[in-house]
């Protein structure tokens, strides 16, 4: 069950399919390589201009990665719009239930993680999508041993704050 | 191609992220707490339709508007594993990957905002200190001008 208004999430299959489909559309339309991470790094330019953000490979997909950023937060708008309505809310499920932050806790804890996200995707140059998905899809080594390891900490860190079996 | 085109892009891929529980901080504990197999599966089913479909349209070699294809892989380095190893303490922490930050800003979680943030100023750190980490972690070196990203 997801927090978004309770919905069942799509079956497993359903979804994967999707994704794939999405993401070899995107390639075979507009000859881009799925990847959400360094869009993070096309944000941070439109505010900082260190030489590794003037990099063409940045400055050049501004055009693409900047509206695509911008449909995922459409997406998740339309998403929730569609199945109950629109609406801000903070629920955290189990971690209300264990950790129990209140708003001010919940933004330091995920600032935090934020933190680890956009520094740890750009050193590895992928992340979920870029490396988990089209990276290892075309068979690439950095790809496959970057995903290896991002499952590993994430698997170590879920089992620190809660504790295996914490959830069932 | 059209700004339009990503726009519309993103919104599917977004959408699909949200209702798929990818975007969900319980769905994101229960895959790294082996609970469910949803996001496995996700993963697993995904890669299985993208890896044939890309091995077929790059033999193909062009894009539905005649251009040639071009998929260049990513450079290996050692920072693909420190690095991919600190974004995984992230993702555990927020249950969001880079993705579902986006996804979950949107859907009105509230929380995100911090992610987002997070994210950004990450980010923006390691763009400042690139120079200063490229000896030390061997990454790829920096080519400023022209680009096709």
């Amino acid at each position: 069950m997801l927090l978004l208004h309770q919905l069942e999430p799509w079956h497993w299959a359903v979804a994967g399919a999707a994704i794939g489909a999405i993401t070899l559309l995107l390639l075979w339309v507009t000859n881009q390589r799925l990847g959400i991470s360094t869009g993070l790094e096309n944000l941070c330019a439109l505010a900082i201009h260190p030489p590794y953000l003037r990099r063409g490979e940045i400055t050049g997909s501004h055009r693409w990665r900047l509206p695509f950023l911008g449909g995922l937060v459409l997406g998740g708008f339309l998403s929730a719009e569609t199945s109950g309505g629109w609406q801000p809310f903070w629920d955290l499920g189990v971690f209300d239930a264990v950790v129990g932050l209140g708003p001010a806790g919940k933004l330091a804890w995920m600032f935090a993680g934020g933190l680890l996200i956009g520094f740890g995707t750009r050193m590895a140059g992928g992340c979920t999508s870029g490396h988990g998905i089209f990276g290892i899809a075309n068979l690439e080594r950095a790809s496959l041993e970057s995903t290896l390891c991002f499952l590993a900490t994430g698997v170590l860190t879920s089992a620190l704050v809660y504790g295996f079996g914490a959830l069932g | 191609m059209s700004w339009l085109v990503y726009l519309a892009f993103g919104t599917a891929f977004g959408f699909v992220l949200s209702r798929s529980g990818a975007a969900d901080y319980d769905v994101v504990q229960e895959m790294f707490l082996f609970e469910s197999f949803q996001l496995y599966g996700i993963m697993a089913v995904t890669v299985g339709v993208t890896a044939p479909g890309l091995s077929w349209l790059k033999r193909r070699g062009r894009t539905a508007t005649g251009a040639v294809l071009k998929v260049s892989p990513k450079p290996r380095h050692p920072g693909n594993l420190l690095g991919g190893a600190i974004f995984g303490i992230g993702w555990s922490i927020t249950g969001m990957c880079p993705g579902p930050i986006f996804v979950n800003v949107g859907e009105g979680k509230l929380y995100a905002l911090g992610a987002l943030a997070g994210a950004l100023v990450g980010a923006a750190l390691f763009s400042t200190l690139y120079e200063r980490l490229v000896p030390a972690l061997r990454q790829p070196a920096l080519k400023i001008g022209t680009g096709d990203g």
